[in-house]
């Protein structure tokens, strides 16, 4: 009984990060072949080809949730610092700042606040339409329903 | 080359002073956003961006050399190998996107269709707004790719007649500007609905705003993710069209 359960958790216990981490490079690698099929004038760089990969190795079951999701997770939550140089790089923009800088970082943050309140408002209104002309049914839960 | 700047490369030049420098301020950023008790401009993104900035100039006045020399000399070796790893980050975005498959089954047309008329209709309001401010052609052709992750933006804005500095300040910009802002922003304008939500935190602020959507909800996260992947392709198609049709590329 006690093998048993053991067994039972060996089976839904997350790989070691070791391979957590192999997988993740395998799948880089394997997109950094990929994306420089594409042509120049249509880009598709390594990191989107890569979550395409790994989104259809999971959907496929190729690779299981459990083998990547601990260090998956632990990249997310590691972004913001991850972005940290990007934002020092700006230090080499300065110069370009100095010429028509204040009208270019007026037009950034509305840029930004037009792009996620437009995304965000235009789905609405799709969403909308689902529940008024379709009467879809529309309830998003946050536990993964199995319909 | 002066003998300063040979100095400065034998001790900076090595990667450890780019990543010191970056850990440290975005720590200084951590600890001064908890004791500010999470008040917005303290975010340690925002703060580690200025912060760095600062330090750097300052370095670079003291030991009177150029500041993009002293940049791509002393703290970019370092940066560059914290700035590689936002490439497993990027693609780890795949495990949220994949718990959260069923919203994707149900919702994709909506998806699609909010991603791509929702760039439409911004990529005029951008354009109107970057000519009311006054920018040039240069500057409107910079702008408008911002959506797209900044590896398919910069080729983009020099295909148009951009510039892709200028458009790879943008990309840095918005996330980090959504990163601080978001809580704030949502709260404004009542993106209450997640779908809505991961879809214009994933386009406005890229991976950095997927981050963040995760922190909101599960399926804010997943929609977050599916959106940084085609907005970018739509932007890839649908931006040099556009461009063309109102005359910016000469």
């Amino acid at each position: 009984m006690a093998d048993k359960t053991n067994t039972t958790q060996a089976e839904t216990k997350d790989a070691p990060i070791l391979i957590q981490m192999g997988i993740f490079a395998g799948v880089l690698f394997v997109s950094s072949l990929i994306s420089p099929l594409f042509p120049p004038t249509f880009p598709v760089p390594t990191p989107v080809i890569g979550l395409v990969l790994l989104y259809l190795l999971l959907m496929f079951h190729i690779i299981k949730v459990e083998w990547v999701d601990k260090f998956a997770t632990f990249m997310i939550g590691m972004i913001a610092f991850l972005f940290v140089p990007s934002g020092i790089q700006l230090t080499a923009s300065l110069d370009i700042m100095k010429a028509q800088g204040v009208q270019l970082i007026v037009a950034i943050i509305i840029s930004t606040v037009v792009l996620l309140v437009v995304i965000a408002y235009t789905t609405s209104f799709f969403i909308w339409i689902r529940k008024t002309v379709f009467h879809g049914d529309i309830s998003v839960s946050e536990t993964v329903d199995k319909k | 080359m002066s003998a300063t700047q040979t100095t400065i490369i034998t001790y900076l030049g090595t990667p450890i002073f780019g990543i010191c420098l970056s850990l440290l301020v975005f720590l200084f950023g951590q600890w001064l956003f908890k004791i500010g008790k999470g008040f917005f401009l303290f975010q340690p993104l925002f703060v580690g961006m200025v912060l760095g900035i600062f330090i750097l100039w300052l370095m670079a006045k003291m030991f009177g050399v150029d500041v993009t020399w002293f940049y791509t000399n002393a703290y970019k070796p370092g940066g560059d190998i914290i700035f590689w790893f936002l490439n497993p980050a990027t693609i780890a975005f795949a495990v949220p996107l994949y718990k959260r498959n069923d919203i994707v089954k149900r919702f994709w047309l909506e998806i699609l269709l909010s991603l791509i008329i929702g760039l439409f209709i911004s990529l005029f309001i951008i354009y109107g707004v970057s000519k009311l401010i006054g920018l040039d052609n240069n500057g409107i052709a910079s702008m408008l790719p911002q959506a797209a992750t900044t590896a398919i933006a910069m080729p983009i804005s020099g295909a148009i007649g951009g510039t892709p500095a200028i458009t790879a300040m943008a990309c840095i910009l918005n996330a980090v500007l959504i990163y601080a802002l978001a809580t704030w922003l949502i709260k404004l304008f009542h993106l209450t609905e997640p779908i809505g939500q991961g879809l214009g935190l994933g386009t406005a602020g890229h991976t950095v705003g997927s981050a963040k959507a995760i922190q909101l909800s599960s399926v804010s996260g997943a929609m977050a993710a599916i959106a940084v992947v085609i907005i970018s392709i739509v932007v890839d198609i649908v931006v040099p069209t556009f461009a063309n049709f109102m005359g910016i590329v000469k």
